[in-house]
């Protein structure tokens, strides 16, 4: 108790806001819990009404939260989201919650809560160690938190182990011993300082046996409920505050390589690239930034900002590491690339765009009587099909209704809507407008539709009934 | 319901390709397990009447023109070159040893061809000529050994396809499972039955130019290649496909296409035929709105980027209403075959004038026809490296939307071996060897000579899923 005191005026003088104030690890998981919340939202779409669960941190005094990237999937359009709701663990109320977006960056989500719960709330920078304290090493105790599901009120509970390896992934990450906290909860260290953000978990490896197979097949099993890998806190709380401007995440930066890969080992070795990763790229987009660069498929990238690219393992994080330094600048910014081509090694200078318009973010609609949604044909729908992005026109189809009207025409998903009735639709207004009308008059009893499958296209009749 | 269809073939012998597939599953070449025979034995039809049918002299010169023909064939898949085995029927049409089968019995990958007269004894034989579009292949006996050997047998000959008539009873003569001649008799069922276009099971494409007779005459695999005779004996089909799991629902090729094909396999070994590129559809039901009478004109579903039909200008949804101002009628699928058999007639390099019909305007093309081509491309085998190979064509990059047709599409590896370890597998595209781009397989064949004379590392570059991956083949 002396000791405690001590401490605690130690504390008031030299930190003020940083002090710790409990001592016992039962005290300052109390304290600590303050920080978490979980969150649910419904995704919606025409056939399809689901609810998702999360957890976050809080991030500053104005309720802002922090949610992993996986907590939404990356296919969804914002649009189709809502109902979110915030949840102080342990209670079973929760309150209205602002989906703010996702940071291209990092991959996280923002939430903003109501004023009321944010004033109940601590941000997680509360917990932040002083500078000069001692950085995290091999077998430091650390703790953290989990929340039970939604059924549990979210009941907090406490995780610990002890740290086995630190790594760059390409971001600093821990891996403790044993599970540590949610995905997306903090971890602490035994003063109650955070060091870290847990990342969604590595998978374990089992071994399946089965008749067919008596040496047994590798299975991958990854806990999503708990993690023992954490975002150490240097490489959390300087990007903590990327804070997305539109909900779209937009703007984003575009470079226009397609299939960025690891370069193999033994390739590697075999060019003379022996004391760093580097990454091939497979494709180079029509248009893009990277072809106006100069850069050809089968270049391989070796450096980045005239830095060649450190050593990782494994090998694939060096793709993490050359998307991110995309990410991290805005669409306008100049990356210098060196590529080995052949013998030679290649300066480009890459002037980045604006990322095209992606599928998530493409307009679409529904028709009820037809039983299809269709959506807007997007920059990456050509590149799919192997197209001219200059050939960009009507439509794709998204969705078929089983046993509608157009179930049974021999319309597939994905097929891409080039003629409607004859006349060529160039562009997702044209579509809607001509299947609206199609969709309005009652008296019609059949429709035609030139659709593009592959290499081929079809002549498609649709009968109404 | 798509209903799939299995080549009756040859392949009895090779348990690794039966394959008893139900009617809803897909591969051609799927085969009746042998345990099915013994079922066949108890519930197959009574044979006991050949004299009700009047046993013409033609019909006893029939049955001893029927072979039975064995294959052994190289085989490139699985990472090295090794050799197979499968049966199939034949028929003799010359008195100088001419024998008519199935392309899916004897194709150029046959090394060796022994043929089973009726009499029962082996004499060897040659391929004179394939045509996989239509599923025939022409043989001829080595008639030294005939002379040498005294050996006698006598040939069949064509009856008329286009006069057969649902209900008339016609004989399916081979050797079914490889038994000795088999006699099956059975009835017209149909008379021209229609199939979309497919692929055998190495990938060349069948179908596009005929309609198949339809018999309920028992045929099973074996059968492949053997006549469908009428109560003559004049051959009016080629026996070549079956379903799978269901009851005597035999096909063949008519006669009509066979004597085509004969006559220009004998004259060149092979057919050249034309093609403009378009993808044809059945009108059935859209003539009201293309605004056409009934029986009139053809639907292009399809039309392949730089082929002749997309320079001429034709586009998908036009319609096609002749073909050198004579009329065409392509309302039902089972008229397609035809249309497209009158265009491949034509000498390649034919200008034709195709009359189009769009939206209300109607007019004349003219369209330099080119010649047909397969996606298969030149497949080889490299054993030092375990890896098999098949060049991108240009007709395979052309469907899968590639810009050219460098690179080799991998077709097998060989466990263990160099492909295998560099992590290679069967659908990835190979496009340079050693930094050198595969503009012909002769690229791949000189890098392996160099590995096998001295083993060093050598660097792959290797598509998978349109992923790039650099790989090292180690000795």
């Amino acid at each position: 108790m002396k000791f405690f005191r001590l401490f605690l005026i130690f504390g008031l003088s030299v930190f003020t806001h940083r002090a710790l104030d409990a001592a016992t690890l039962p005290e300052m998981w109390a304290e600590r819990v303050k920080s978490v919340v979980a969150i649910d939202y419904v995704t919606e779409t025409e056939d399809e009404r689901r609810m998702s669960t999360a957890y976050g941190v809080a991030i500053d005094s104005q309720g802002t939260i922090v949610l992993p990237s996986a907590a939404i999937s990356a296919r969804i359009d914002p649009k189709h989201l809502s109902r979110f709701r915030a949840y102080i663990p342990g209670e079973a109320v929760g309150s209205d919650a602002t989906y703010l977006g996702q940071d291209a960056y990092t991959g996280w989500h923002y939430v903003r809560v109501s004023n009321s719960m944010a004033k109940e709330l601590i941000p997680i920078t509360r917990w932040t160690a002083p500078k000069g304290a001692k950085r995290l090493g091999l077998s430091d105790f650390v703790w953290g938190i989990g929340l039970r599901n939604k059924e549990e009120d979210f009941i907090p509970y406490l995780m610990q182990s002890h740290i086995a390896i630190v790594e760059s992934l390409p971001q600093v990450t821990a891996i403790a011993q044993q599970e540590v906290a949610g995905p997306g909860l903090p971890v602490f260290d035994q003063d109650g300082y955070f060091v870290g953000l847990a990342t969604s978990s590595f998978a374990q490896t089992y071994l399946e046996f089965s008749k067919m197979d008596r040496i047994g097949s590798p299975v991958m099993l990854v806990d999503v409920e708990e993690s023992s890998a954490f975002l150490v806190s240097d490489e959390v709380l300087p990007v903590l505050s990327r804070r997305p401007e539109q909900v779209s995440g937009r703007p984003l930066a575009w470079f226009g390589a397609y299939g960025l890969e690891p370069l193999d080992r033994e390739a590697a070795a075999f060019l003379g690239l022996t004391s760093q990763s580097s990454v091939v790229v497979s494709e180079v987009l029509e248009d893009s930034p990277a072809e106006k660069a100069g850069m050809k498929a089968h270049d391989i990238i070796v450096g980045v900002d005239s830095v060649d690219l450190p050593r990782f393992r494994p090998d694939h994080v060096a793709t993490d590491y050359v998307e991110r330094c995309v990410l991290k600048h805005r669409p306008g910014d100049n990356l210098k690339l060196t590529v080995l081509r052949g013998a030679n090694r290649i300066n480009l200078n890459v002037v980045l765009g604006d990322e095209p318009k992606m599928i998530r973010e493409a307009e679409s609609k529904y028709f009820q009587r037809l039983g299809l949604t269709v959506r807007e044909f997007v920059y990456a729908d050509a590149i799919e099909r192997r197209t001219s992005v200059k050939l960009i026109s009507g439509a794709i189809v998204s969705y078929i209704k089983s046993n509608s009207a157009i179930d049974g025409s021999g319309l597939m998903p994905d097929d891409w809507i080039k003629e409607i009735d004859g006349s060529s639709v160039d562009s997702f207004t044209e579509v809607v407008k001509k299947l609206t009308s199609i969709e309005n008059d009652l008296k019609r009893k059949e429709f035609v539709m030139l659709v593009s499958r592959g290499a081929e296209t079809a002549v498609l009749r649709v009968k109404l009934h | 319901m798509k209903v799939i269809v299995f080549a009756l073939g040859s392949h009895v012998f090779k348990q690794s390709i039966v394959k008893f597939s139900s009617a809803r599953s897909t591969p051609v070449g799927g085969f009746l397990p042998f345990s099915l025979i013994v079922v066949l034995a108890i519930f197959g039809p009574f044979l006991g009447h050949l004299e009700a049918a009047g046993m013409s002299r033609g019909f006893s010169a029939l049955l001893n023109s029927v072979v039975r023909i064995d294959v052994r064939q190289v085989n490139y898949e699985g990472g090295t070159q090794h050799f197979d085995g499968s049966i199939g029927s034949g028929v003799i049409l010359t008195e100088d040893g001419l024998i008519l089968t199935n392309a899916h019995v004897v194709s150029p990958k046959a090394v060796e061809v022994s043929v089973t007269l009726s009499s029962l004894e082996n004499v060897g034989a040659k391929l004179v000529g394939w045509d996989h579009w239509t599923d025939l292949a022409l043989l001829r006996l080595d008639m030294d050994e005939v002379a040498r050997r005294h050996l006698s047998f006598t040939h069949a000959s064509f009856g008329d396809s286009a006069k057969l008539y649902v209900g008339q009873t016609v004989f399916a003569v081979g050797t079914p499972f490889g038994l000795t001649r088999t006699v099956t008799r059975g009835i017209i069922s149909n008379t021209s039955q229609y199939f979309d276009p497919e692929r055998n099971e190495d990938g060349y494409e069948t179908g596009l130019f005929n309609t198949w007779l339809q018999t309920d005459a028992a045929i099973n695999p074996g059968n492949s290649g053997g006549p469908l005779v009428t109560e003559d004996g004049k051959v009016i089909g080629i026996t070549t496909r079956g379903y799978t799991g269901a009851n005597n629902l035999g096909f063949a090729i008519p006669s009509s296409t066979a004597r085509e094909v004969v006559s220009a396999l004998l004259k060149n070994g092979k057919i050249i035929r034309s093609t403009v590129g378009i993808v044809p559809g059945a009108l059935q039901d859209l003539e009201d709105f293309y605004s056409l009478a009934l029986n009139t004109g053809m639907l292009v579903n399809s039309v392949y980027p730089k082929s002749p039909a997309a320079v001429a200008g034709i586009k998908a949804g036009d319609i096609l209403l002749s073909i050198n101002h004579v009329k065409i009628d392509g309302r039902f699928p089972e008229q397609i075959p035809s249309i497209l058999n009158s265009i491949a007639k034509q000498p390649v390099g034919t200008e034709l004038v195709l009359t189009i019909k769009r939206n209300a305007k109607i007019q004349d093309l003219l369209v330099k026809t080119e010649m047909l081509e397969t996606s298969v491309g030149e497949e080889r085998a490299y054993d030092k490296w375990g890896l098999s190979v098949r060049k991108i064509s240009r007709i395979y990059a052309r469907e899968h939307g590639r810009s050219d047709q460098n690179g080799v599409i991998v077709i097998g590896v060989q466990p263990g071996f160099p492909a295998d370890v560099a992590g290679i597998q069967r659908g990835d595209i190979i496009t340079a060897i050693n930094r050198t781009q595969i503009s012909s397989i002769d690229v791949v064949t000189q890098a392996h000579d160099l590995f096998s004379k001295k083993p060093e590392a050598t660097l792959l570059e290797v598509e998978k899923d349109r992923r790039v991956a650099f790989v090292i083949l180690k000795p």
